[in-house]
């Protein structure tokens, strides 16, 4: 097959990339409006259901090897320190200890995605790892970590971001000249001239809101499972990317990358903060290279909660210009970002600025402050929930400032084009979502009487509607790739090496692969999460896997049903494009004659297997693909406790085809849930005189439970986006958080009649608004 | 943090105290030797290697270990292994018939597509079996109320409702 | 958590037996395990002997309405117990509603109504690693720090709130303790009286003697007619400690109340009755005016800290509902 090298552009999280492309052979044609489909598009439960309701589903925590070593961590209690000794003679003595790894005799794991030591001699932050201790039993480990002494020498610390940017703050990391992400920032975003824009608006608006830092707590910590046998190095890793397990291991232990082998078959949850394999990944990697044992390291949920990642808290100035009919006139967005100490990146909290509206003159500034905090890790959408939040409330109380319908003043503003790369969209449906979700709420009502004033404690309850808007990537990219195998029974197996992280990945992807190859759902098994016998994916985020990796498949199945054709055709005597399969049989595409089952040609080869090699191929140029939504929200306050119900929640979405609207559904209700809990309870506490977090536990770090769920209405666009790849179909992963806060803080706002001035809204918040 | 936190030695045990620990678990009798402050949790998990329930906090925040002791559900994170001595304790594993056939509850979590990572899901699972047995046709106040123990990060919650109604038989 | 010795106790007066075993500092008793697990596991705790009150389950594990009126909860009788009683719902319908929205189904199973009373406090420094007053440090760390779920009310040193939803129902009610000590001795103790703020001799929010037991709860008859309400407040729809809470139960005579009884929960380190407003209340009619102006009088005295002013109106609003919907005057 001759191989082809592409270039293209790949969006992951607001940030593109080149990329480039090895083709081999084509791609099918894309799933057009028309295309027939049977498997593809129907609500299809969960191929490993199964496993998942009875225990059989083996996650990264229930693996247990034998003789395997259980480890816990000693971690800083200060804000900043270094370390200048370590005592754990007594911890090894004790029963069931095994060893106790630090920096004084661990000191050379590095961690390649940091470029630092693991067990670094700075403690930049209190939950810095200090000691690791390997154990028979998790209570000796307990024991062992309690019985470690170290001595630490206490640094100055600053732990809020403002404070952090002064010249004279103290140095988060003391080898760094300033406490700034890194040189270029802060990085300014500039078109047209907002100074300008703000002089001619005859109405302006400023704004400062502030978002919290909110953890992942996905339901299963970090963690990993390693086993080294002298020749590879196995790890089970709780990881929504195995490849960048594979890849990272390898390096930071020295091995081939052919040496280590991650797998993952089921994990508890990621939600963007599982990327890589952590340094609890290299820890147990490093470990059980080092005994000769078996090591789990997974983190307790205090430990996940400092150190594994969290949502990055902003705080954003925000200056609107408009002249008196809506026409904006100037955006302007000004971002702190609390990064931690340990960051690498600044999320993506500007790009709804530079491109939801219209407007000339756009100027957005990201100020990233390392403080002696915890590293920030992706969460779903990083900084494009917080900066729509951010931005969508500004606009509201310029739509107020104006007297001017909210969503009259969003469409007075729409934006046909991608404004920054001055080219079309492959496809906007914005105005529609809109005009659904309005209609669905009702929204010409929201301001009627009986509606806003409900009866009640003592007439202290107030509803409010209001709504916010959502863009994201989500058309994925390559490389991703994928094999079909059809067994002797006309069976398949498609291998891929993605990773199911909840989403329904096994799912889609097998029934992607019976559509092209005719053959019922039962009949398609779908490997996934191992490294060694999988093909090439990417990560598991971003909305990318289903846009990535189901083209790949698609492609692999499509090469080996045609290969299955041609040879049924040497068989039966008749050119390969006269036959089709159909429910696992063989038809004649003339007549429709049936023809047997396709096992029952495949089983005359002798047990030969037909396998096929498919990929992602290039993203469309020339065009930017987009999901665009909105979301509209009711909600009830009560004014005397302040605090808030959500109601009911609109959601319209377009992400192109709806693979299965089932676990769509649910990928739309999970994302809405995960942003009504960020708008109304999820925020972490830091006491700023230790730096310490208060709240690094489920007890006080409250998310929703099933009573705080209101009411969800879905509406299903399901369009083929045909410019996004041969499924037509886009992420739907991230969608569907980015507008929830946003419109449930213009609902709040609407209810009480005043703007609102942060997240989360809290009792507290809401009672301080209303003094 | 203020004056570092004491480091003063912890008086390191030298034998930790063991005890038998007799318990019938998805109906088969077990006899554990197990440390008096094992909870439950570690028990079922690291003794009898029945991993189904879950470790997600292991200060009763979240539900993930929920087993039913005697039906009732309870947290086997905050239960110690020593006082559940003769007690009949039913985890995820035992839910199923041993012929494989799902239990309804399990049916039902499966075609409302009430799971997606599906890490909380054994809890899930038997608070809903404890309700139902209790209750069989719970309102969907009640059916939310017992569920509210168990927290999915996911958010099925939607789906964990509407899979609580059919078993309850509401009209969907 | 450390490791300790686990006895079973099949009555309360065995327990009292094995606790004085144990030594006065180095044994405790041991029920649901609710929160003293939890508090083991982070070494805030750790008692060198267990004694396993469960067994007593027999003896201990009742709930009996009495021919005059009055309730008797046996020690271990679980919140899920309470919960569930139909004749609870039916005569005492606050006592339901304090404990359907404590903890969550699992807990309320396991919970036991005394261990429920001497739950400690979740302030974030006592159970994080801050060697803060209450735990025999020095210092409050709350006082001046992140404070926004603590107290607005009392003077101890310490400015935790209590956290359990029964206790401020249990002494709006004046309800009674029996306790049971060495030798075989007893004695009863209102409720009310068995909390008292920490103190720098007793650094705990209630008072027991070493090797006693708690072995039952007694709810008095109350008058006729009397009716309560509680009001939990919480920052989600469930599994969270009340913000502020309040347990209101009246009296009322052809309209005019005769007794009163108001007790705040979330605001101090003890149930904080406000006798001030039952002076208020008794003999007037209670209409949605004089709710206001008994909410406004309870809140008089308040002295919140940096970050938890919110509590006065929250409480305020609670307070109003509360004793409409006891004097059933509910929308
Ligand atoms: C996540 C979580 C959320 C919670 N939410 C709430 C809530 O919203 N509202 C609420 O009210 N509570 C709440 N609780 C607290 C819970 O209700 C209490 O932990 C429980 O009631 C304690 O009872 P237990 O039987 O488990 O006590 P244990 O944990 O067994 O004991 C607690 C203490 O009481 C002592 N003790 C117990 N019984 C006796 C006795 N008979 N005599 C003498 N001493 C005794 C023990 O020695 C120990 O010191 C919550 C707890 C958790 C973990
Ligand atoms: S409020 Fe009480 S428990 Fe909290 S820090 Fe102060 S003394 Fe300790
Ligand atoms: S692990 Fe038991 S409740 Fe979380
Ligand atoms: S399904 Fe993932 S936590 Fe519930």
């Amino acid at each position: 097959m001759p191989v082809r090298i592409i270039t293209t552009h790949l969006e992951f999280e607001g940030r593109v990339s080149e990329q480039r492309v090895v083709m081999e052979g084509d791609e099918p044609p894309v799933w057009g409006e028309d295309a027939e489909l049977r498997i593809v598009g129907k609500p299809t439960p969960r191929v490993d259901g199964r496993e998942r309701v009875t225990g059989g589903a083996t996650y990264t925590y229930d693996i247990q090897l034998p003789g395997q070593l259980t480890a816990a961590a000693l971690r800083s209690p200060h804000a900043h320190a270094r370390v200048t000794r370590v005592d754990a003679s007594r911890a090894e003595a004790m029963p069931g200890v095994r060893a106790v790894l630090h920096r004084f005799n661990a000191g050379d794991l590095i961690d390649p995605n940091r470029d630092r030591s693991v067990f670094a001699e700075e403690l930049p932050y209190a939950g810095a790892i200090v000691a690791l201790v390997l154990a028979d039993t998790r209570e000796q480990a307990a024991d062992a970590c309690a019985a470690v002494m170290v001595e630490y020498e206490t640094l100055p610390f600053v732990v809020d971001p403002e404070a952090a940017l002064q010249p004279e703050a103290p140095r988060v990391l003391s080898d760094r000249p300033h406490n700034k992400l890194n040189d270029e920032y802060p990085q300014t975003y500039q078109r047209g001239d907002v100074d300008a824009g703000i002089r001619e608006a005859e109405v302006t608006v400023e704004a400062r809101f502030e978002t919290p830092a909110a953890m992942h707590n996905s339901m299963e910590t970090h963690g990993a499972t390693a086993q080294w046998d002298g020749r590879t190095l196995t790890i089970y890793s709780s990881t929504q990317d195995i490849f960048g397990v594979r890849r990272a291991v390898a390096k930071a232990l020295g091995l081939h990358q052919n040496q280590v082998r991650a797998i993952k078959q089921y994990m508890g949850g990621g939600f963007g903060s599982k990327f890589g394999p952590h340094e609890s990944g290299l820890l147990a990697a490093y470990a059980a290279h080092r005994l000769g044992r078996p090591v789990q390291y997974m983190l307790s949920r205090e430990d996940e909660n400092v150190a594994a990642g969290h949502r990055s808290a902003t705080i954003q100035h925000f200056r609107l210009g408009a002249q008196r009919d809506g026409t904006l006139t100037a955006i302007e967005q000004r971002t702190v970002g609390n990064l931690g100490a340990l960051a690498g990146w600044f999320p993506a909290t500007a790009m709804a600025t530079k491109e939801l509206y219209q407007c000339a003159n756009v100027r957005t500034i990201d100020e990233g402050a390392r403080t002696n905090l915890g590293p920030f890790a992706a969460f779903r959408a990083p900084g494009v929930v917080e900066g729509i939040a951010a931005m969508e409330t500004a606009v509201d109380q310029l739509a107020a400032a104006l007297g001017m319908d909210p969503l009259e003043l969003r469409l007075k503003n729409y934006a046909e084009r991608h404004q920054d790369m001055q080219r079309p969209y492959a496809r906007k449906l914005l105005r529609e979502a809109y005009e659904i979700g309005a209609e669905r709420i009702g929204w010409a009502t929201r301001d009627a009487e009986a509606r806003r004033y409900p009866k009640g404690r003592d007439g202290t309850l107030r509803r409010g509607v209001g709504m916010a808007s959502q863009l994201w990537g989500g058309d994925g990219g390559p490389p991703a790739q994928a094999q079909a195998k059809l067994l002797p029974d006309g069976t398949a197996v498609i291998i891929t090496g993605t990773q199911d992280i909840g989403t329904g990945t096994r799912t889609v992807l097998a029934q992607i692969a019976a559509e092209e190859l005719g053959l019922p759902l039962e009949a398609v098994r779908v490997e996934l999460g191992d490294t060694e016998f999988g093909l090439y994916s990417p990560p598991s985020g971003g909305s990318m896997t289903l846009a990535s990796m189901g083209p790949a498949v698609r492609m692999a199945a499509a090469e080996a049903r045609k290969d299955a054709l041609e040879i049924v055709g040497h068989l039966v005597e008749a050119p390969a494009d006269a036959l089709d399969i159909r429910d696992g049989g063989i038809v004649n595409r003339e007549t429709g004659r049936e023809m047997g089952t396709l096992g029952s040609y495949l089983e005359q080869l002798d047990g030969h297997e037909v396998t096929a090699k498919g990929m992602r191929g290039p993203n469309a140029e020339n065009v930017t693909v987009r999901t665009f939504g909105a979301q509209f929200a009711e909600v009830e306050v009560d004014l005397g406790t302040g605090q808030v119900r959500v109601r009911r929640i609109v959601a319209v979405h377009d992400c192109g085809r709806i693979v299965n609207p089932l676990t769509f559904s649910s990928q739309i209700e999970g994302g809405i849930i995960q942003g009504l809990g960020f708008a109304l309870m999820e925020q972490r506490v830091v006491d700023q005189r230790f730096g310490t977090v208060m709240n690094a536990n489920l007890e006080q770090f409250h998310i929703p439970t099933i009573r705080d769920v209101p009411e969800i209405d879905i509406v299903l666009l399901d369009r083929p986006n045909t410019y996004a790849n041969t499924l037509g179909a886009l992420g739907a992963g991230e969608p569907p958080i980015i507008p929830t806060p946003g419109a449930i803080a213009n609902a709040v706002a609407h209810a009480i009649g005043r703007p609102v001035s942060g997240l989360p809204l809290t009792p507290d918040r809401i009672l301080d608004l209303l003094k | 943090m203020p004056n570092a936190p004491s480091q003063s030695p912890d008086a390191a045990p030298t034998a930790a105290p063991h005890r038998t620990v007799h318990l019938t678990v998805n109906g088969i009798a077990h006899e554990i030797e197990v440390e008096t402050r094992r909870t439950l949790l570690d028990a079922l998990r690291a003794d009898l290697h029945l991993t189904g329930a879950k470790p997600g906090c292991g200060m009763g925040d979240c539900g993930a270990c929920t087993v039913l002791i005697e039906g009732e559900a309870v947290y086997s994170c905050l239960t110690l292994a020593v006082a559940c001595e003769g007690r009949a304790i039913t985890t995820i594993e035992g839910l199923s018939s041993s012929d494989g056939e799902l239990d309804p509850v399990q049916s039902a979590f499966i075609a409302h597509d009430a799971l997606q990572c599906g890490f909380c899901t054994p809890g899930q699972v038997l608070a809903m079996k404890a309700l139902l047995a209790r209750n069989p046709h719970p309102s969907d106040d009640e059916i939310a109320r017992a569920m509210s123990g168990n927290l999915c990060r996911c958010g099925a919650y939607p789906k964990i409702l509407a899979a609580g109604r059919a078993l309850a038989g509401h009209p969907s | 958590m450390q490791p300790f010795d686990h006895v079973s106790a099949t009555s309360a007066a065995a327990a009292v037996e094995l606790l004085q075993q144990g030594g006065p500092s180095g044994a405790r008793v041991i029920a649901g395990g609710t929160d003293l697990i939890s508090l083991m596991r982070d070494r805030i705790q750790s008692p060198r002997l267990l004694v396993n009150i469960l067994p007593a389950a027999a003896a201990l594990r009742y709930l009996r309405f009495e021919a005059d009126g009055a309730l008797r909860v046996g020690a271990l009788a679980t919140l899920a117990d309470i919960e569930r009683d139909p004749h609870i719902a039916a005569r005492l319908p606050i006592l339901t509603q304090a404990v359907r929205d404590a903890a969550t189904p699992q807990l309320r199973a396991m919970a036991t109504a005394a261990g429920n009373l001497m739950q400690r406090p979740r302030c974030w420094y006592y159970r994080g690693e801050f060697p803060c007053w209450l735990k025999g440090g020095d210092e409050c760390f709350a006082r001046d720090g992140e404070n926004k779920y603590h107290a607005i009310f009392g003077a101890s040193p310490c400015v935790a709130v209590h956290p359990s939803d029964l206790a401020p129902v249990l002494v709006a009610l004046d309800a009674e303790l029996t306790i049971a000590g060495p030798g075989g001795s007893a004695r009863t103790l209102p409720v009310e009286r068995f909390f008292a703020p920490p103190t720098d001799d007793e650094r705990i929010e209630y008072r027991l003697q070493p090797g006693e037991v708690v072995s039952e709860i007694r709810v008095p008859a109350q008058p006729a007619g009397a009716r309560g309400a509680y009001v939990k407040v919480m920052d989600r729809q469930a599994w969270a400690f009340a913000l502020v809470s309040v347990a209101a139960q009246l009296s009322e005579r052809d309209g005019v109340v005769e007794r009163a009884r108001l007790a705040l929960g979330g605001v101090a380190n003890v149930p904080w009755r406000v006798a001030a407003v039952e002076d208020l209340l008794t003999g007037q009619r209670l209409t949605p005016a004089l709710a206001a102006q008994a909410a406004e009088r309870a809140l008089e005295n308040a002295h919140p800290l940096t970050h938890n002013g919110y509590k006065v109106p929250m409480a305020r609003a609670a307070i109003r509902r509360a004793l409409l919907a006891a004097a059933g005057q509910e929308e």
